[in-house]
């Protein structure tokens, strides 16, 4: 089978695998297949939105990172994304004030940027290469992850399940207002990585082939970097710190179809939406009438994930 | 130094004298120390644009990171990004100019394979196609015969001669000055970070003095007995 040939049947797949789970997913409820048109407005709609747009942003993140961090297994929270957002909701949380909802949702993306923010600026003494950056995320993400353990031990028994469950992601909505709040980061992440998709190909040569090339390094991987935790902090402000898409989708999708970003970078966009579209279909259906929270099921899939990565490594050598 | 346009430039020494230093830092690479008296005619090389340069100079390292997941023709086609907007479509006179470069340097054969799964020397072959499809006036090589069998070496000595000879500049790097036949019309000596000699192949190889001060007392130069051009050899010791 030729590589065009391929890259068609998997987009056809792709897109004949999201039209089945939205059409599932609309189905799927406590209410059943004949629920009032209200339910299926004002709760499922929302709710496979929310899906598409967070599985995208998530996807598209992972991707851009490996190209940039010129890591396989750079994900959107290598950057401390989901400690810092961890952390902001956490205290918020914890203080138990009375907020507008849309508020938690920025301060969980306010923290996941401040998160990157952070990364970027430890790198600085690295002159921000992609080791560099990645030692400096999993310095923020240690920082963050010890701040929540802090928080969680200081929180009464009803916050801490509240941060507990609220770590575990969560897809239920009433309402386009999550939709709506994560709209804004997907857009401009997504604009400045689609904009950059033979930018992202120069980096997987290198910083110098890149460089050589006509590539402001520095400035192109601080404008993807941004664009990577726009998506990723967005998304975590509104659905939680899902895991593990950013890294399977672009994996599997960069099997199926090469490296180049100029269809990588779509194709993952909708293979993540399929991903978590179908996960939050699994979710509602394995404990129904209760739901398994998202992330619970993501990582499922994704431990034996890194397994097959580190076996197939392994062969390779 | 001076490198006219139509010359092939070899620039020689042991290993640590700044051979590829000196290509960086004429490219002006992150982190290292950048050449400020390196002139593109009158022009001085930092002054001009990254986008510009990347057109007017191109340059191909001694081991770039394979990338991952390309093809062949893929891998090629990137050195066409100075000429096109980031997110561009390949055109299809780029991808014949892509063919046309892989076919050049003998390894049209892997175009439709993946980078990550040919052995290094295919690769290597592959990275210097990308370098002739950027289709820069200058171009910089650093060690371009490393990994290469003596047969793709000759033929990327021949390459780099006749592209000189259509009227670019090629600086190149090596350790196998002898691969070089007569392919080169200078030959810049370097020795712990300084020039020790710059001049024709004649008047820097034929100095055994001279180089077996930068590179010790046991090598030989001869002249190649098969062509033209010297040939460097084992000084037998005791």
């Amino acid at each position: 089978m030729s590589q065009r040939t391929r890259i068609g049947a998997v987009t056809r797949v792709l897109f004949i695998l999201l039209a089945a789970g939205i059409a599932i997913s609309l189905i799927t409820g406590p209410a059943g297949i004949r629920a009032p048109g209200r339910i299926l407005i004002d709760l499922r709609m929302p709710r496979v939105l929310l899906a598409i747009v967070a599985g995208a942003s998530l996807a598209i993140s992972g991707c851009v990172l490996q190209a940039v961090l010129r890591n396989p297994l750079a994900t959107p929270y290598t950057l401390g994304i989901s400690a810092g957002a961890g952390v902001t909701a956490g205290v918020l949380i914890l203080s138990g004030a009375v907020i507008p909802v849309f508020l938690v949702y920025l301060a969980g993306a306010a923290g996941a940027l401040a998160a990157g923010c952070l990364t970027w600026f430890i790198a600085g003494r690295s002159r921000r290469d992609p080791s560099g950056l990645i030692l400096a995320g999993v310095t923020v993400n240690l920082l963050g992850a010890s701040f929540l353990l802090l928080i969680e031990y200081m929180s009464p028994a009803s916050r801490l399940v509240e941060i507990v469950r609220w770590m575990m992601g969560d897809l239920a909505v009433a309402g386009y207002g999550r939709v709506l709040f994560l709209l804004p980061f997907f857009a401009a992440g997504i604009t400045a990585a689609f904009m950059r998709t033979g930018t992202l190909n120069q980096f997987l040569s290198g910083t110098e082939m890149a460089e050589s090339r006509g590539v402001n390094t520095l400035r192109e991987r601080f404008i993807l970097l941004l664009a990577a935790a726009r998506l990723a902090g967005g998304t975590v402000g509104a659905v939680g710190p899902v895991g593990f898409i950013g890294l399977i989708v672009p994996h599997a999708v960069r099997r199926l179809a090469g490296g180049d970003y100029r269809r990588l970078l779509p194709l993952s966009a909708l293979g993540g939406a399929v991903l978590l579209v179908w996960s939050d279909v699994v979710s509602r259906l394995v404990v129904s009438p209760a739901e398994l929270p998202i992330g619970v099921l993501l990582s499922l899939l994704g431990g034996p994930f890194f397994l097959y990565l580190l076996l197939r490594r392994n062969e390779a050598d | 130094m001076t490198v006219p346009p139509g010359c092939v430039t070899a620039v020689i020494g042991p290993n640590g004298s700044g051979k590829s230093t000196l290509l960086k830092g004429i490219m002006g690479f992150p982190g290292t120390v950048s050449s400020p008296g390196a002139f593109l005619g009158s022009r001085p090389l930092g002054s001009i644009g990254r986008r510009e340069r990347a057109a007017l100079v191109g340059y191909l390292p001694q081991s770039p990171p394979v990338p991952h997941g390309l093809t062949g023709l893929e891998t090629v086609l990137l050195g066409r990004h100075p000429h096109r907007d980031p997110w561009a479509a390949d055109s299809p006179s780029d991808r014949a100019a892509a063919m046309d470069a892989l076919e050049l340097v003998g390894a049209g054969k892997l175009a439709g394979k993946q980078v990550d799964r040919i052995s290094g020397g295919e690769f290597r072959l592959v990275n210097r196609a990308g370098g002739l499809v950027q289709e820069t006036p200058v171009i910089l090589l650093d060690e371009p015969t490393s990994s290469l069998d003596y047969g793709h070496a000759a033929d990327l000595w021949e390459i780099l001669s006749r592209l000189a000879a259509g009227g670019r500049t090629i600086v190149a790097t090596t350790h196998r000055i002898g691969m070089a036949g007569g392919s080169i019309q200078q030959v810049l000596l370097l020795s712990e970070g300084s020039p020790a000699g710059f001049g024709s192949p004649d008047e820097i190889l034929a100095r055994e003095d001279l180089m077996a001060e930068v590179y010790g007392t046991g090598i030989a130069v001869v002249r190649n007995p098969a062509g033209k051009g010297w040939v460097v050899c084992p000084r037998e010791r005791g």
